[in-house]
């Protein structure tokens, strides 16, 4: 895992993210946006080993909080679905692309939901509507189809999405 | 010997990354959002790429007999605003008499400022507290109420939108036939305008009725137009109270420059 290439592509994952030219694929007028962060949680989920997972999922959790207007709330959500996820895949593959659509939409709902619950504690007037949320994440979940040929491209140039059968990284 | 490098385990670098965001969860608020000002400082140019505000010039009207939508609206504001001034001054004189009154001065207490970053339903804008901004301060565009200071940094600060549900204003909505105003609460429906709850129905509201921004202590010293009443129906969960529907003033796509209204201690 080359963690150096690994942050410019949260970094530039998130600046895409906030910037306006993400409202050119807005849905309505509740500008109902995919979520690169989003899918790459689920990729990186999927596809690093257990020990990375973990580094990956608090990163991009982190990388959404930034974008938004509260640290922590994503930073703690996203590391736990992500670890989570790690354990998920020793049981479920999750090799088709339709099985990791489907991934990235639970983890949407789930992950959001956690960061607006986490949210409220500090600031009780947060909204999180969970139309938006189960919309954002079914929009994330479609966009994979599209998008997986240029992420999974971007994964072999960080150094994953390679199994190696037989070679067992060092768990502890 | 080769040094052994630490590694520590999955369940420790978990716990404590766990730990670590508990952390940050509970620091301050006024704390924390500096890191989400300085990324919109360091990436402002990469997040406003694309952005429809600057592209979205509205040419000038060739015929002298019709203005732009836009200048329409904003000429629409000013009419609203000075009508409401003088409506509130022609009352205060029939209640008080032969005092004279000094009309509050629109102009002082307006702190300039660009919009930098859009974001859904908040604006990020180049002003903060060494301008005098802070929290719960209205904000203008073109003349007209378009939100609220949500967080301030030194030198910028996010401003609420009316259109979030998490924007509540004091409102008044203005009933010119009876010439008088009914008292309220708005917030925004997140979508692209602001909703007014249980206003009872024997109060005479129909669509039109101009929504002011009602005064407020140490922020606002007269009302200011938000917009108007697109839509009025029966309450859908309590038929006895009105649901309304405010449409603000202006399309905020278009707006690029706001004015943050700053008052004294003394004002």
């Amino acid at each position: 895992m080359k963690w150096v290439r690994f942050t410019f592509l949260i970094l530039a994952a998130a600046v895409i993210q906030s910037s306006a030219l993400m409202d050119i694929v807005s849905l309505t007028d509740m500008h109902i946006k995919p979520d690169i962060l989003l899918v790459l949680l689920v990729y990186f989920a999927i596809n690093c080993d257990s020990y990375d997972v973990i580094i990956t999922s608090f990163a991009i959790g982190l990388a959404t909080d930034i974008t938004g207007t509260q640290i922590g709330p994503c930073f703690l959500s996203f590391g736990i679905i992500g670890t989570a996820l790690s354990h998920i895949k020793k049981v479920i593959l999750l090799k088709h692309t339709r099985q990791q659509a489907l991934t990235i939409i639970a983890a949407g709902v789930l992950a959001y939901s956690m960061a607006v619950i986490l949210a409220k504690f500090r600031v009780p007037s947060t909204t999180g509507g969970p139309f938006k949320i189960f919309a954002v994440s079914v929009y994330s979940g479609i966009l994979w189809f599209l998008i997986r040929w240029p992420v999974i491209t971007l994964g072999k140039w960080i150094g994953v999405g390679i199994h190696r059968f037989g070679a067992k990284p060092q768990e502890r | 010997m080769a040094r052994k490098q630490f590694k520590p385990s999955k369940l420790t670098l978990f716990i404590s990354l766990f730990l670590f965001g508990c952390i940050l969860l509970l620091l301050p608020q006024n704390v924390t959002s500096r890191v989400n000002f300085a990324f919109i400082d360091i990436f402002g140019y990469f997040l406003n790429m694309g952005s429809s505000a600057t592209h979205n010039r509205q040419p000038q009207s060739s015929s002298p007999d019709f203005v732009t939508r836009h200048d329409y609206n904003r000429l629409w504001v000013a009419f609203s605003n000075l009508q409401n001034e003088f409506f509130e001054q022609k009352r205060q004189m029939e209640t008080l008499g032969k005092v004279r009154l000094t009309e509050p001065d629109p102009s002082t207490g307006l702190v300039l400022a660009k919009v930098v970053s859009r974001k859904d339903r908040q604006f990020i804008i180049n002003r903060g507290s060494t301008d005098g901004l802070k929290a719960g301060q209205y904000v203008l565009g073109d003349n007209a109420v378009i939100g609220v200071i949500e967080q301030v940094s030194t030198d910028i600060s996010s401003v609420q939108l009316i259109t979030s549900s998490a924007c509540k204003l004091p409102i008044k909505i203005s009933a010119p036939d009876i010439n008088t105003y009914f008292n309220g609460t708005m917030h925004g429906n997140d979508k692209n305008g602001a909703m007014v709850l249980n206003i009872p129905q024997k109060y005479k509201i129909k669509a039109g009725f101009n929504v002011y921004a009602a005064e407020k202590s140490g922020f606002l010293r007269s009302m200011r137009i938000i917009g108007r009443i697109s839509k009025c129906t029966a309450g859908e969960k309590n038929p006895v109270v009105w649901d309304i529907t405010v449409e603000p003033a202006y399309d905020f796509n278009n707006i690029t420059d706001v004015a943050v209204i700053v008052l004294n201690q003394t004002g």
